[in-house]
């Protein structure tokens, strides 16, 4: 093991995605695989290797997701009943810092995310320059997969609401594609939003003072199964959101117990 | 007259009836204080309703029967606020519970799986 290699857990969060799993899975393998050394930055930085291992927590799914993850061969956590996509994503962090992961890396399980992109996203946290970066689809016009008009509308509220209390511009915060170095490991294995925590992650994240960058990734529309977020949903979605981001604001700083 | 009887007999009753859960391990000690104290405070009203009276009274209720609606309806929104404190941080414990067993079963089994393969 060279000195400069780090160690990468892809965490996937899974509830009832039979059908697309077991393609994510393979997908990032494939990724992890053909590519494992980073092209050395421009300010003469030597390469670096990563080490990727993947983590899909099943989050209490009925059907064969477990299975399908396992025999794609990522590692699987099966939580025991479904604790819905915060605590499950939050499980990974708990792993990646018990077994002393440098960077853990966050993609949905059902096949949105286009894992080619893993690389980029690990990159800003590897060169030291980030403590969290964000794969957003609105940074560059780069087509692909961008999704409906309400929900668009939902999102375009939510940067200006986290801009305004933070300061900090993401332009994609609902987006479920990030990657994490070993601070923001600790602070999310400690506490973690529940519900929707996208937005919320990058308001608790910028409170401890992580540095945020966001980069531009492609998605694609989903090809099996439901998205968790239905229309009916979308307004709930917004005010529990905003509601605990506000929340956030306030609330007490933690104690380490 | 009758109905201080009534008043009485109803708030011994759920008093008894707490100590009663208390004993058979229904209701552990920390839960039932809370009760007790409410059930205690409706058997000292019912029997000494007179006092019941002065305090509506210098509160300015125009009815006692106001003044005890009002005392109860505080009392249990008081409570059942405690008790949505009480049910959040068991689901919280359940949550980190139900983490760590899923972190622990994955463990055990690569362990096994690791000592079958050498």
């Amino acid at each position: 093991m060279s000195p400069a290699e780090k160690r990468v857990l892809v965490i996937v969060p899974a509830f009832n995605e039979c059908g697309n799993i077991g393609r994510t899975v393979e997908e990032i393998r494939n990724v992890a695989r053909t590519g494992r050394e980073l092209s050395p930055g421009e300010k003469g930085d030597s390469p670096l290797h990563l080490h990727v291992d993947i983590l899909v927590i099943d989050d209490g799914s009925r059907d064969a997701t477990a299975q399908e993850a396992r025999q794609a061969g990522g590692m699987v956590v099966s939580l025991p009943f479904n604790l819905g996509i915060g605590a499950a994503v939050q499980t990974g962090f708990q792993y990646a810092q018990r077994h002393g992961y440098d960077i853990a890396v966050q993609i949905d399980g059902d096949g949105q995310h286009d894992a080619s992109f893993l690389e980029k996203l690990v990159e800003p946290i590897c060169r030291g320059e980030a403590d969290m970066v964000v794969g957003s689809r609105f940074l560059e016009k780069t087509g692909g997969f961008r999704s409906s008009f309400s929900r668009r509308m939902g999102i375009v509220f939510f940067v200006h609401l986290i801009n305004g209390l933070t300061g900090v511009k993401i332009n994609d915060p609902t987006s479920g594609f990030r990657a994490y170095n070993k601070k923001m490991i600790a602070l999310f294995a400690e506490y973690y939003p529940h519900d929707f925590p996208e937005p919320e992650a990058i308001v608790v994240g910028q409170q401890d003072g992580a540095r945020i960058v966001e980069l531009p990734v492609v998605m694609r529309p989903r090809e099996a199964g439901s998205s968790s977020i239905r229309y009916f949903k979308t307004l709930y979605y917004m005010v529990k959101v905003t509601l605990a981001i506000l929340l956030h604001m306030i609330r007490q700083r933690r104690n380490k117990t | 007259m009758n109905i201080h009887v009534v008043a009485t007999v109803v708030s011994v009753a759920i008093f008894a009836f707490v100590i009663e859960l208390v004993r058979r391990r229904r209701l552990t000690f920390k839960y039932a204080v809370a009760w007790l104290l409410v059930s205690g405070g409706a058997i000292f009203f019912a029997v000494f309703y007179k006092f019941l009276f002065a305090c509506a009274a210098f509160l300015g209720f125009e009815l006692p029967s106001n003044f005890i609606f009002f005392t109860l309806f505080c009392v249990f929104v008081t409570l059942s606020l405690l008790l949505t404190v009480f049910l959040c941080q068991q689901n919280n414990r359940n949550d980190v519970m139900a983490q760590k067993i899923a972190l622990l079963e994955f463990e055990l089994k690569e362990l096994k799986k690791k000592l079958k393969v050498e």
